[in-house]
């Protein structure tokens, strides 16, 4: 008799499936449910239908806060990701002390976000700080700023934070890629007369291109899921500059008690990155290989 | 594979799902009602942490098998997802801590505040009190809150050393203040240090400033819901505000450091005053000891208030009325107020409420005045963010800050409020 094992995988499935229902599928549906409703997260709940959704349409602070979510992505895949790409570059030129500058620049990233948060806050205090300190003590006293107090560079201030922590896992990304580059292929350029920085602009950038694309769609995905930097060092501020979606919809929920307007937004805000995500999948997925010099 | 294989093979896939699932399910219904006593707060600085500790220790001594287990959070948090995250939680705090005014109304509406009259009356409160003071702690007839502590949420505190080497008098009108911002920022001093980020901070005192001129009731209407802030009065009020950002009287960082980081301006000697509530004495105390200070009250505004009205806030502790142990909180919370442990925390300068704190001889004179300030005020002007609506204090504290930090106009801030609370 020819066993049947057609029920037996799925009963092998049923504690990962069950871990996930309970831990990603349920909370989403729940949220989604929750968005149609007025609560305040233990009271009595009123079922509202869309206008939860209505009233985020017509708020300016939930609108302005994709605006800078935007920009501190924009920001970031420029510190994060370019910045990583280069420093992978510098690192895979075998040099003395290349193992050395990796571990240094990969350590922020080990280092939990909100003690980074907190340390670069005292770093941009304005009546402390290293940074104003370091400006006055090399006569730039035009340069100083109150950084996180300042709605033209607290934004900006935040984003450099967060490449100081992430530019060290994109290198590690684009080393391990530039790592996996064949070494023929090396070995053929530089006999055709390419120096270092035409093999890293001509040939290993372009053969990792998968790696890049991927680092992109963290960093972009990533940068949407950005919370702990923000609530630590600006919470928001000053005057709203700095508010992002998952900052101001944690405010709107935990502060306010708003739990059914906070789904609505959280419900958007998903919608938001997966739809980029698919746009971003599409995209990459239509350009032909042989497109790439 | 035999069918007996089969079977067994099934078997095992179904017991390891039923074990995780099991597991899981073991590991999430946690059993609150046990022997321990949970008590939750934001973080009363050290020296009131080890009062606290040992009244935990008394208590666990006089109730063998009872464990006190204490959850110090971080101010901020307790106030906004702290407290409301635990409440919901497994494990939630049996006694917490809480503020008179409108968020105690609110825990009482939700069911998480137990009826403590009996307690207050014929229980083992009873007779620690004034009777007087249970009616600001009263909701729908029932008492729910057995206070602790008065705090004054505003005064102008001052560095008496700066004030004396500038030849400068505490201000006591609003003109003496500006010209007092004059001559301090004239000696590169900071003339009032504020920790503003979270908005709180130079929140309280600027709605203390804007009630001084428009009136406590118009204040408490406009907070209320009951009234509109887009009025001649609080575009004055504003106004005022504007000044101080005119006359540099606040450190440039206000809006950017949080409060802690302000009052390490004060402390350290760079801002000749500071505007914050009472429990600046045992902070400065255990931060600063060698720093000179007093304060005044906010100083008289040109306006419809009454210039001699104080911010204040009665706090205290609710027993939570989900929780199966309310007998045993009440004795603790007995125990906290008997004359030895209050004595205690005037010794770690906070002045109890209970009768017997004013035997104690050793009470800070700062704290006592501030005491006797409320107690003695003509109008008490409630804070808003524990006085009234959350998201009502939030708009009204981001317009302040916005005119603080020169951002926009008292106009422009004012009608913003409104369109912010639709």
């Amino acid at each position: 008799m020819k066993p049947n094992r057609r029920v037996t995988p799925y009963l092998f499935l049923m504690p990962a499936m069950a871990v996930f229902g309970f831990a990603v599928l349920f909370p989403v549906i729940m949220t989604f449910a929750y968005s149609f409703t007025e609560w305040n997260g233990y009271g009595a709940m009123t079922f509202v239908g869309i206008d939860n959704y209505v009233r985020a349409a017509g708020d300016t602070i939930f609108r302005d806060s994709f605006t800078h979510v935007l920009i501190y992505i924009a920001a970031t895949i420029l510190l994060e990701v370019v910045v990583g790409l280069i420093l992978a570059g510098l690192v895979s030129v075998k040099r003395r002390g290349s193992l050395w500058f990796r571990v240094a620049i990969f350590t922020p990233v080990m280092l939990p976000m909100v003690v980074v948060a907190v340390l670069w806050a005292f770093v941009y205090n304005n009546d402390f700080g290293l940074l104003n300190a370091a400006l006055q003590n090399f006569g730039l006293e035009d340069l100083q700023r109150v950084w996180l107090g300042d709605t033209s560079t607290a934004l900006l201030a935040v984003s450099v934070v967060s490449g100081w922590v992430y530019a060290g896992f994109y290198m590690t990304i684009f080393y391990a890629a530039f790592n996996q580059v064949p070494a023929e292929v090396i070995e053929a350029a530089r006999l055709d007369g390419a120096g270092e920085w035409q093999l890293f602009r001509r040939v290993k950038v372009p053969m990792i291109r998968n790696a890049i694309t991927v680092a992109l769609l963290l960093c972009i995905t990533g940068g949407f899921q950005g919370f702990d930097l923000f609530y630590v060092m600006t919470n928001g501020g000053p005057y709203g500059a700095t508010e992002i979606p998952t900052t101001y919809l944690v405010k709107s929920v935990f502060t306010f008690g708003n739990v059914g307007y906070g789904s609505a937004m959280a419900v958007v805000l998903t919608a938001v990155v997966v739809g980029l995500g698919l746009i971003f999948t599409r995209v990459n997925r239509e350009k032909p290989e042989g497109a790439r010099r | 594979m035999t069918v007996m294989r089969k079977k067994t093979t099934a078997a095992v896939a179904v017991l390891s799902a039923s074990a995780l699932i099991l597991s899981g399910c073991a590991a999430g219904a946690g059993d609150s009602d046990d022997s321990v006593l949970r008590i939750a707060m934001g973080s009363p600085g050290e020296a009131q942490i080890r009062v606290w500790d040992d009244v935990a220790a008394q208590f666990e001594d006089a109730n063998p098998g009872v464990t006190v287990e204490m959850n110090y959070q971080d101010d901020d948090l307790y106030q906004t997802i702290g407290l409301p995250n635990l409440l919901n939680g497994r494990n939630a705090p049996d006694i917490y801590f809480e503020w008179a005014g409108a968020r105690l109304e609110q825990r009482a509406a939700d069911g998480f505040a137990a009826d403590l009259t009996e307690a207050v009356t014929s229980g083992p409160i009873a007779g620690l009190f004034d009777e007087e003071v249970f009616t600001s702690l009263t909701v729908d007839g029932a008492v729910v809150m057995v206070p602790h502590a008065a705090d004054v949420a505003n005064v102008l505190w001052y560095n008496e050393d700066i004030f004396a080497d500038a030849g400068l008098t505490p201000p006591t009108s609003w003109d003496e203040l500006l010209a007092t911002c004059d001559a301090l920022n004239a000696e590169g001093v900071i003339p009032i240090a504020s920790g503003n980020k979270d908005l709180w901070a130079a929140g309280n005192w600027l709605a203390h400033l804007t009630s001084r001129v428009v009136g406590e009731e118009a204040y408490s209407a406009a907070l209320s819901g009951e009234a509109d802030f887009n009025t001649p009065e609080w575009v004055e009020a504003f106004g005022y505000v504007k000044d101080l950002a005119d006359h540099k009287c606040v450190n440039e960082s206000a809006n950017a450091v949080d409060d802690n980081e302000g009052a390490q301006l004060f402390f350290q000697g760079k801002a000749a005053m500071h505007a914050i509530g009472s429990w600046l004495v045992s902070w400065a105390i255990d931060e600063a000891p060698d720093l000179n200070f007093d304060y005044v009250n906010l100083p008289s505004m040109p306006g419809e208030g009454n210039q001699d009205s104080v911010i204040g806030v009665v706090t205290g502790y609710v027993v939570n009325a989900k929780s199966s142990k309310q007998d045993l909180a009440a004795e603790f919370l007995a125990l906290l107020n008997s004359d030895e442990n209050v004595q205690a925390f005037i010794g770690a300068e906070l002045t109890p409420m209970a009768l017997s704190a004013s035997a104690g001889e050793d009470i800070d004179s700062r704290s006592a005045g501030l005491i006797d300030m409320l107690e003695t005020a003509p109008a008490i002007v409630l804070p808003p963010d524990t006085g009234y609506d959350l998201e009502t204090a939030n708009a009204l504290y981001a317009a302040l800050a916005e005119v603080l930090g020169g951002q926009t106009s008292p106009e422009d801030a004012v009608a913003g409020i409104d369109q912010k609370l639709g």
